[in-house]
């Protein structure tokens, strides 16, 4: 009978079992992948189906036109609230991103600082984002006196998107052919017309997808935002000392809270959420797709 | 001109250490707020199970030079238990699905539709974990308590811990099965990239050999996979470590219990920080805050050196398709 002992050692002559058992192995490893596939396939269709069916089917107009807190009325200051600490968390983690990707792109850098920065910004999406909740709260809302407000929140969110939103920018800098930028600096362009002129337009596609990429993530946290953030039955009334309302609160708030209409206000959130967010992934993707 | 060029690089240079003065400020400040607690509770946090915030309306004592409340008393070991045990389980279930999904779609998937079944397992990842606590509470809690945990409670009984009463479905199952669905997409798009990364002669050439498919995706695994499928194992693990939301809606949630069986309600360190947090501001010693702020350094410590040692195995870039492209 022949062995297969030494297929494993590479470059050594490969002697194969006879078909029959290894047609059976290759029949049974296609089943069972497929079966897990499967599996996993209906599992997440369910948990779409099942928050998209429970949501739209207690859905009312009024939820959506008035604000609330998460027991009684709508959740429109959620859906603002969700957005605005969103946008906070853009202002304050894109333009850093952009700037922060061009010193680690740029050949002309101090090269340890380059290296060092891309591995704090490893090590910074790896951080869980309860930690990023607690550090807001004692430096963000205590110390610094902010409040549970929009800018404390959008903060926590920026310390999260931030390193995705660098390393996404900086890798599509680095789909620029090279030879372009070279040929800029021979021409003697500095560095600003460089990144004004080059990386940024070319590289605006990658960009946009991974920005709604990182706004998708941002919009389903919830951690951070609970110590940072707070709540607000209403809208927030400017950017310091009041708090903002977000969806996911509703959600986790609205499902523990024992009455059947806050139940109902937990099931639109999580619906509106997942829609949000897995409507960003979709245009994300498909932006990406074409370049 | 040239001073403007001068200004913008030095600018660029200010926002490229935005990450590592995010990082080290995240662990001073909360080491620093974490310090009493060190001295309050020396070594004896690890060493206990018990957290008590002790008599918030009695005079606050004097204990190893901090102000403390009377009768406070710290110990992580009920919450690092969980968070090890959860994670644990999550990976023993997210581990050999990640692996059978990436032979699926490497080796018998049609091609055409790879791409779009992978986009779509990457969705586990994007669902926000609110809304897979909600999902855990309404449909996957009644499944276990009625279905699941009784059945394995009847059957299973014969292993240590597998037997005993089911009191709900929250806890260490629920939670497991969870944190798995989250972790599965980071796995399996590590070992998807490993798999895409292998050059195609190697594949044609066993192919042309004569080797099943099931051959070559086992030739793969061994030979070039090995260690992505440890990185990226350890990448989901630094993941469902630091999980909170998700696992705070249906762990249980309790303090001061410990597990008796599998199907005990559990906790984890950062589920505890996210519950226990509003409760602790009502001390004004800020011993409770303390506590809390250790629990955060011990969570950060492990998570970040899981995550470091997994992306260290795994190479840079390892996640590129999956958080990017």
């Amino acid at each position: 009978m022949k062995v297969i002992d030494s297929y494993l050692d590479g470059g050594k002559e490969i002697r194969w079992k006879s078909l029959g058992s290894r047609r059976i192995k290759d029949r049974v490893a296609f089943a069972l992948s497929y079966v897990v596939l499967g599996i996993m396939v209906i599992v997440l269709l369910s948990i779409f189906i099942y928050v998209l069916d429970s949501g739209a089917s207690h859905i009312a107009l009024k939820m959506l036109i008035t604000t609330g807190n998460t027991a009684t009325g709508g959740v429109l200051n959620a859906i603002v609230g969700t957005w605005e600490l969103v946008g906070m968390g853009l202002l304050f983690s894109l333009p850093p991103s952009i700037l922060g990707a061009l010193y680690v792109v740029n050949s002309r850098s101090n090269g340890t600082v380059s290296m060092v920065a891309r591995l704090f910004t490893d090590i910074l999406t790896s951080v869980p984002s309860i930690v990023i909740g607690f550090f807001a709260f004692i430096v963000l809302v205590q110390r610094l006196n902010m409040g549970y407000s929009l800018v404390a929140g959008g903060l926590a969110l920026a310390i999260m998107m931030l390193p995705y939103l660098m390393r996404i920018i900086e890798i599509s800098f680095r789909n620029i052919p090279k030879e372009q930028i070279e040929n800029a600096y021979a021409l003697g362009a500095d560095d600003i017309r460089v990144a004004s002129r080059i990386y940024l337009p070319q590289a605006k596609v990658g960009m946009l997808s991974g920005t709604l990429l990182a706004v998708s993530i941002a919009a389903g946290e919830t951690a951070q935002l609970l110590y940072s953030a707070g709540w607000n039955n209403g809208f927030a009334s400017g950017f310091l000392h009041s708090g903002v309302g977000y969806l996911t609160y509703v959600v986790w708030n609205g499902i523990n809270y024992p009455t059947t209409y806050s139940h109902y206000l937990a099931y639109v959130s999580a619906m509106i959420l997942i829609l949000s967010v897995t409507g960003l992934i979709a245009v994300s993707k498909y932006i990406g797709r074409r370049k | 001109m040239k001073v403007a060029n001068k200004i913008f690089n030095f600018s660029t240079f200010l926002m490229a250490i935005v990450p590592a003065v995010a990082l080290i400020s995240i662990f001073y400040f909360v080491f620093n707020e974490s310090l009493p607690l060190w001295r309050f509770s020396g070594f004896s946090f690890f060493t206990t199970y018990l957290w008590d915030p002790g008599f918030q309306y009695q005079p606050p004592i004097l204990v190893h030079g901090v102000l403390a409340p009377p009768g406070a008393q710290f110990g992580l070991d009920l919450f690092l238990l969980g968070t090890i045990s959860t994670s644990l389980l999550a990976i023993i279930i997210a581990f050999p699905i990640s692996f059978l999904i990436t032979i699926n779609v490497e080796l018998y998937l049609p091609s055409r539709i790879k791409k779009f079944m992978i986009s779509m397992i990457e969705l586990f990842a994007g669902i926000p974990s609110v809304v897979y606590g909600l999902w855990g509470i309404v449909v996957l809690e009644p499944i276990l308590f009625k279905n699941v945990e009784p059945w394995m409670a009847r059957h299973l009984s014969f292993i240590p811990g597998f037997g005993g009463e089911v009191y709900s479905g929250a806890g260490l199952v629920a939670s497991g099965i969870i944190l798995s669905f989250m972790i599965i997409p980071i796995i399996t798009s590590v070992i998807v990239n490993s798999f895409d990364s292998v050059p195609k002669e190697v594949k044609e050439g066993l192919f042309s050999l004569g080797a099943t498919r099931w051959e070559v995706g086992k030739y793969l695994t061994t030979r070039f996979s090995r260690s992505s499928m440890v990185g990226g194992t350890l990448l989901g693990l630094g993941r469902a470590l630091g999980e909170t939301m998700a696992v705070l809606m249906v762990s249980g949630a309790i303090v001061n219990t410990l597990p008796t069986s599998f199907y005990s309600a559990t906790n984890t360190m950062a589920a505890a920080i996210t519950s226990l947090l509003d409760s602790a501001l009502t001390d004004s010693t800020r011993m409770d805050l303390a506590a809390l702020a250790a629990l955060a350094v011990v969570l950060m410590g492990i998570s970040l050196g899981v995550s470091l040692v997994g992306r260290k195995i795994a190479g840079r870039g390892a996640l590129r398709g999956y958080e990017s492209d």
